[in-house]
């Protein structure tokens, strides 16, 4: 489980992120909605601390996943990392091969020691996004040469071989055609019952179709989260009524 | 009215294309000129000879320039040798990891190095360099040196190329995306192990089109090199023994070889050697980086 | 834990040798400085920038390189002023007059990329053929020739990357309005001005620390040239030739001289990075 208390985030000297207390539940998709500017990107970036190659950043509060706080106490941040996996907006296949992107991670880790290990676990994780077949005999191909679709299940399938609990991403299907939107879209779902799963989506109908939970945020605050049918059906704060009826997004 | 504006437009366009394609045209001409000297050695000698011999007695028409062939690419290799992991530690640090602070200072500190002439190193080589190799470092390996050698060129040189080295990466290093970086990171990288699978595996081409670029540098670097190279003609056995790379032999010769036959025209063969492996190297080292600067947009 | 452990380890490691590089680097600027400044500033005096060579200069007696000084400056003076009038117009019609695609613009930038990378003493030797063949002798002339030829690429290298980050909309707005190119350039010329202020102070900086190829083209002489056609002593050479010389006044003279071509190149620069990040604040 992630829980946010009272965390702040300045750049420079702009307040990003004012005051946010969450929880993110486990094994369940939430989803951080709220219309574009608002902080959403920034919170997930705080989640696996890429946000410490922002300039001149300074966080306060507290991000506590599974129990320890990783804003403070020198926590380890790639083992943090490897623990929360993160799908970006664009897919970005790394200069090598499709087998190499999906070994990565796990050559990076060091978490096989013999090779035969390595190809039947990265081999599992291709299937997990439906990607096996369809690379089949071309796994030692530059992964730059498969479609964008393909490519963005290639950075799935990446996350998921280092083995993480979490997985962040952030408007993961925007970049995508509708097909391998839908196609990403109901891997998300799938994964939800081995993962917790955060995601920042500027569709709202996205939302609606796979949220479980949802945060509404605006400039910078948290206005309104909880269960998806809650917050969709009877919102309780004025703004999350107007964004959900399209006065603003 | 009208037309006189346009008239106007049509001649500045004309003059601005004309002086553009003379300037371009500077490339051939040089060629050119450079040939047509060194053609009365060449008629005469076998370019075999020329490029392999290492028999140098301009008095009796034998020009032999492996001597000076060698001596240039004993100080230029020394040079990268130096220079290259120097150069790519300092350009990883500060485009993967520094802080606006540090480059506050490496920044300037690299200005004065690209800025300060070929003369002022020359005179830093012989007063700094050359005495701590002929002190501190020679007489460990061999009986006497007067510290003017190979390595005294090679450290010089070196420190030459740095900057150019360093900027070269940098811009070679910005155009990795910064995506490519968070996704390696964001599975648990290190910042190292980014650098070094991601980011350098991705600007290999660029990282070798600038070492050869830097190479082409150090090979025509004269004045610095000539004070401190030693000029002894011979093939270097070694760091510890004296040069005579080939722009030191242009920069001390040209004056006096008017009354020698072929002296002159072996000269400018000299120049003409160093102009095409200079172009060449140029040449594909700008496709490359070129190529590269293209496909970041 | 271990495996984490190891890569905070390697980590740690690659760091320390980054540092150590970093720390070679300033160590070569501060060795380089030091050794220039402090011998400089010892045997420099008055008499040295204000004073001829005076007889028997070259074995210890008075005088200074007031000669140099003044050659160099003719000589980088005139080729500036050349040389602007060549490349200015070369970069305009690169970033003005052709399209971001050009096949004539790729061409020329590697022209010049390639020429950029010519060795100074390839230029004074194909200079000195040059002259050579107009039956001109080591000169004034010659040296400002020759300058001349090497300046032109790093003026329109360096301007050239200072022009190309201009805004093409700039451009484009102007064109729309029914400007001709000739007249939208008046509109780039004020942007791009610092620019090409900076380009210029870098380039200059470069030529007067040029030795190698005004060896033959200026030659050297003890007086200042009275016209063209006479040989001219310039700084590099003041340092390179009595930094040889056996007698320790002569040796001393040298010394003075790196030191004024020192400072004459660091106020350049200094002044280049000034301009640079005085106008580059309220850039479009």
């Amino acid at each position: 489980m992630i829980e946010i208390k009272n965390l702040n985030i300045h750049i420079k000297d702009n307040h990003i992120l004012k005051d946010v207390n969450v929880t993110f539940p486990e094994k369940q998709i939430t989803c951080i909605i709220g219309p574009s500017g608002c902080g959403k990107t920034t919170l997930l970036r705080t989640l696996n601390r890429l946000i410490d190659s922002v300039e001149g950043v300074r966080m306060d509060g507290q991000v506590l996943v599974d129990g320890q706080d990783i804003i403070h106490s020198g926590a380890e941040i790639t083992e943090l990392r490897r623990k929360i996996g993160l799908v970006s907006q664009r897919p970005c296949p790394l200069p090598m091969s499709i087998f190499d992107n999906v070994a990565y991670g796990c050559r990076i880790n060091k978490m096989f020691k013999n090779r035969r290990q390595l190809i039947y676990h990265v081999q599992k994780n291709l299937k997990a996004v439906g990607l096996l077949e369809e690379v089949k005999g071309r796994i030692r191909t530059p992964a730059a040469r498969l479609s964008i679709g393909q490519q963005q299940r290639l950075c799935l399938a990446r996350s998921l071989a280092v083995q993480p609990d979490y997985i962040l991403a952030d408007e993961a299907t925007s970049a995508l055609d509708p097909i391998s939107a839908k196609t990403v879209e109901d891997l998300f779902v799938k994964l939800k019952a081995d993962y917790s799963i955060i995601m920042v989506t500027h569709t709202l109908r996205q939302a609606l179709r796979i949220a479980d939970n949802v945060v509404f945020m605006y400039l910078g605050e948290v206005v309104e989260t909880g269960p998806a049918n809650q917050v969709f059906n009877n919102p309780q704060h004025e703004l999350t009524q107007k964004y959900l009826t399209g006065a603003f997004s | 009215m009208r037309k006189s504006r346009i008239i106007k437009d049509k001649v500045a366009h004309g003059t601005m294309f004309a002086l553009t394609i003379i300037a371009i045209l500077m490339v051939v001409v040089i060629a050119i000129g450079l040939y047509l000297k060194s053609a009365p050695v060449l008629e005469n000698k076998s370019l075999w000879s020329l490029l392999f011999s290492s028999e140098w007695r301009p008095m009796k028409g034998e020009f032999g320039f492996l001597p000076f062939i060698m001596g240039t690419i004993w100080v230029t290799i020394l040079a990268i040798l130096i220079a290259l992991p120097i150069s790519l530690l300092t350009a990883i640090y500060l485009t993967e990891y520094s802080k606006p602070v540090v480059r506050k200072f490496v920044f300037p500190a690299l200005d004065i190095l690209a800025a300060l002439p070929s003369v002022i190193y020359g005179v830093w080589g012989v007063l700094v360099i050359v005495p701590w190799i002929s002190q501190h470092v020679a007489p460990h390996f061999v009986e006497f040196s007067t510290g003017y050698t190979v390595l005294a060129a090679g450290i010089v040189l070196g420190v030459m190329v740095i900057p150019l080295l360093v900027s070269l990466f940098i811009e070679v290093f910005s155009s990795v995306p910064t995506d490519l970086r968070e996704a390696s990171l964001a599975l648990g990288a290190t910042r190292w192990q980014t650098t070094k699978k991601v980011v350098i595996r991705k600007t290999l081409p660029g990282i070798l089109a600038s070492t050869v670029l830097a190479i082409s540098r150090a090979m025509g670097e004269t004045i610095a090199v000539l004070m401190v190279c030693g000029c002894v003609i011979g093939i270097p056995k070694g760091i510890l023994d004296a040069c005579y790379p080939i722009p030191a032999l242009i920069a001390n010769n040209y004056g006096e070889m008017l009354s020698m036959p072929f002296y002159e025209s072996a000269l400018m063969f000299a120049a003409l050697i160093l102009f095409v492996v200079v172009l060449v190297f140029n040449l594909l080292s700008r496709i490359v980086l070129y190529r590269l600067e293209n496909a970041e947009k | 834990m271990s495996i984490a452990r190891k890569k905070r380890f390697i980590e740690t490691v690659a760091k320390i040798f980054m540092w150590a590089a970093m720390f070679i680097v300033f160590g070569f600027v501060i060795s380089v400085l030091w050794t220039i400044f402090s011998k400089g500033c010892k045997a420099m005096s008055w008499d040295m920038i204000t004073k001829l060579p005076g007889g028997g200069f070259y074995i210890g007696k008075e005088g200074g390189f007031l000669n140099a000084i003044v050659g160099s400056l003719y000589i980088v003076g005139a080729s500036t002023v050349l040389g602007l009038l060549i490349s200015i117009p070369v970069v305009f019609f690169l970033n003005v007059y052709l399209t971001k695609d050009s096949k004539l613009a790729y061409v020329a930038r590697m022209a010049f990329d390639v020429l950029f990378g010519v060795p100074s003493i390839v230029y004074g030797a194909f200079g000195f053929t040059i002259m050579i063949y107009f039956g001109l002798r080591t000169s004034l002339l010659g040296g400002i020739i020759v300058i001349t030829l090497l300046i032109i690429p790093i003026f329109i290298r360096t301007m050239d990357e200072a022009t190309r980050n201009f805004p093409r909309d700039i451009l484009d707005a102007s064109f729309a309005l029914g400007a001709t190119r000739w007249e939208t350039l008046k509109v780039v010329v004020r942007q791009i001005a610092p620019g090409i202020a900076t380009a210029t102070l870098l380039s200059i900086g470069r030529a007067i620390g040029d030795a190698a190829s005004v060896m033959f083209a200026a030659g050297y002489t003890d007086s200042i040239p009275t016209s063209l056609s006479q040989p001219a002593a310039t700084l590099p050479l003041a340092v390179f030739f009595q930094l040889s010389s056996p007698i320790p006044e002569v040796v001393d003279r040298a010394y003075a001289a790196a030191l004024v071509l020192t400072i004459i190149v660091f106020v350049l620069s200094i002044c280049g990075r000034f301009i640079t990040n005085r106008f580059s604040k309220n850039k479009v």
